[in-house]
């Protein structure tokens, strides 16, 4: 038996023992037990949020130690990130957003197929992709993120979405915990956009488990305090400098159309649409206004009342 | 002709004749291929993105895998499981089924509450009805006049009359309805109704409940054992499988079967039951002699549907 088969027997073990004692008795007492293979995918993600976060720890804290892009006093800005990080990952803010979207995916879907139109996969689309799931993981992987790409650039672009996302910028001490600080309001919006182009395009061959935990941890190591640049591959993975660029008070962490580096695997679409800085300065992370004494918040939920009053500013006086 | 051309002629041969076991990953979108004679997989390939079902033509000639998400059908080899062809933009097959008169094929949509009834000729849409919620498993009258549906997210269990193309009835079933099949008299209706762990008995003449057999935790989905008398019942949550007696509606026995028994197979001579282990990645092969798991057999994530060629009757 190779390591691998020894890891994913491990793990299927691991996943059948937590859902038969742990979430499955509770589905009948909450009257969920229709959707049982539901919550049994949920609790893969939940083990793989698990092991996602062991390896963050593992590798990227050290690295973080040996290579930091900036020396800070202490961590303490660092720990919300990690609530942000475990609510997103093991699978609670998703499992929000799924009950959230349910009438966009499958009411609008089901409503399409009523009149006649059935949704289209990327193999209907390019049937040269039929029976290659691989090559259809890696295409729908490259058109995520292009579709990321622009939805990044409107989040910084309409001064309203900027209010809200201002929450993910906002961080001072940005590690490789903050990839999933962001607003609740922007996490709604994000997965409505993604909702609609699935019924454009459907999703991914779902089989690849370990394939589809690389982005979210390449995701994590953008945001890593590691002073790296990736060398002669620069240009085609975003690095933890192209990202911090981003995130650079004055620099990336702006609204409207001052900011830059907007990639979030690959730099190709900055470089394409004239939106990358290969810049070698380090600038501090934050937005610029937190220097006039702006607080974006320090706790969870002051963070997601300011996103919120900033919004309604947004959406009344034009300026978030 | 050499010993060795002789015994190499007479390995393809014995090759050529083993039996393929056809197991649906659900979860990952794969087909294993496992060797019924060695008990060892085969192969491993991509199909879809969900397939979850998979049933015989009515002429045999190929195997239909419902493959949900990706919109289409898949027909197989029967005997080899290899892909023949590719029926597309057939939307969000889960369960299916041909009437007996081989007339309509008709698919449940579990998650858009939708069940499509098709010419079975040429596969065309005749009608698609939303029905709330959670289609799941089929079952057709003797006379292929009526298609009973569970609708596991509304605790109901649907009439479609398939002469007129109407709703007959829906009831009330109990929680969380799953597994519907005839009783080899034709009489009645047994529908698996996992949230109260039993079996209800339904005449659907009537579309009255007549009888609750308790059975397992979270009891599933049907086989018949192909005697014409009884009836294997998956407990999914209990990690179980119980025989129905049709003939009294009583449970005669009940076995474990490991990590979530769920689609059944048996083989023609009635000696083994073969289950897609939903939670933990396998198939098990039961001795029907001592009811005990004797084979369990790795294959992809969450299998469902089982199939090979040499099985027990349906009925």
């Amino acid at each position: 038996m190779t390591w691998f088969e020894t890891f994913m027997n491990g793990f299927t073990l691991a996943q059948a023992w937590l859902f038969e004692h742990c979430v499955n008795p509770l589905l009948p007492p909450l009257g969920l037990l229709a959707y049982q293979e539901e919550a049994f995918d949920a609790t893969e993600f939940a083990l793989v949020g698990m092991g996602e976060i062991a390896f963050l720890v593992l590798f990227f804290r050290p690295l973080e130690a040996l290579f930091p892009a900036e020396r800070w006093s202490g961590r303490r800005g660092v720990r919300v990130d990690i609530l942000y990080t475990l609510l997103h990952r093991l699978g609670f803010i998703p499992l929000v957003m799924f009950v959230l979207m349910w009438p966009l995916t499958f009411k609008l879907d089901a409503w399409l197929r009523f009149h006649g139109f059935i949704p289209y996969t990327l193999e209907d689309l390019i049937p040269a992709l039929e029976n290659r799931p691989l090559t259809t993981f890696f295409a729908y992987l490259v058109i995520l993120d292009f579709f990321s790409y622009w939805l990044h650039r409107f989040q910084h672009r309409l001064e309203w979405w900027w209010a809200l996302h201002g929450v993910h910028h906002s961080q001072q001490t940005m590690s490789y915990w903050s990839d999933d600080r962001t607003h609740l309001l922007d996490d709604v919006l994000t997965a409505a956009c993604f909702s609609l182009l699935s019924l454009a395009i459907g999703v991914e061959p779902g089989q690849f488990i370990l394939l589809m935990m690389i982005p979210r941890i390449l995701q994590s190591l953008a945001h890593a305090n590691i002073d790296w640049r990736f060398g002669p591959f620069e240009r085609c993975l975003v690095s933890p400098h192209y990202h911090r660029y981003h995130h650079g008070m004055g620099t990336g962490s702006e609204s409207g159309q001052l900011s830059c580096n907007f990639a979030v695997l690959f730099p190709i679409w900055d470089i394409l649409f004239g939106t990358a800085n290969f810049s070698r300065e380090t600038p501090p992370t934050g937005i610029a206004d937190q220097r006039e004494g702006r607080d974006y918040g320090k706790g969870f939920w002051a963070q997601q009342r300011l996103g919120c009053q900033r919004l309604w500013s947004a959406l009344t006086l034009g300026k978030a | 002709m050499t010993v060795l051309t002789l015994f190499s002629l007479t390995a393809l041969a014995c090759r050529a004749e083993a039996e393929v076991v056809i197991v649906l990953n659900s979860g990952e979108g794969t087909i294993t291929r496992i060797d019924r004679q060695t008990y060892q997989p085969i192969d491993h390939f991509y199909v879809g993105r969900e397939p979850h079902h998979l049933m015989s033509l009515p002429d045999n000639s190929a195997l239909i895998v419902a493959d949900a998400v990706s919109n289409d059908l898949v027909f197989l080899d029967p005997k080899t499981g290899d892909i023949l062809r590719r029926l597309t933009r057939i939307s969000d097959p889960y369960q299916i089924g041909f009437s007996p008169d081989k007339h309509w094929f008709v698919a449940n949509s579990l998650r858009l509450d939708r069940v499509d009834v098709y010419d079975a000729r040429d596969f065309h849409l005749v009608k698609r009805f939303e029905l709330a919620s959670m289609p799941s498993h089929m079952a057709f009258s003797p006379d292929s006049s009526m298609v009973f549906v569970t609708l596991q997210g509304s605790d109901q269990l649907a009439a479609i009359d398939l002469r007129s193309l109407t709703v007959k009835w829906v009831i009330p079933i109990g929680k969380t309805p799953a597994g519907v099949i005839l009783t080899p008299d034709g009489k009645h209706l047994l529908v698996g109704i996992m949230g109260q762990n039993e079996v209800a008995v339904v005449d659907y003449k009537t579309a009255q409940i007549i009888k609750h057999i308790p059975a397992g935790k979270g009891t599933h989905n049907f086989m018949p054992e192909g005697d014409g008398r009884h009836i294997f019942v998956g407990n999914r949550s209990g990690d179980t499988v119980s025989i129905i007696d049709t003939k009294t509606l009583t449970i005669t026995k009940t076995f474990p079967v490991p990590g979530g028994p769920d689609d059944m197979e048996v083989s023609a001579d009635g000696k083994e039951l073969w289950i897609t282990n939903r939670w933990i990645r396998q198939v098990s092969v039961v001795d029907l002699s001592t009811d005990k798991v004797v084979r369990t057999i790795p294959v992809g994530k969450s299998p469902h549907g089982i199939f090979f060629e040499h099985h027990a009757a349906r009925l």
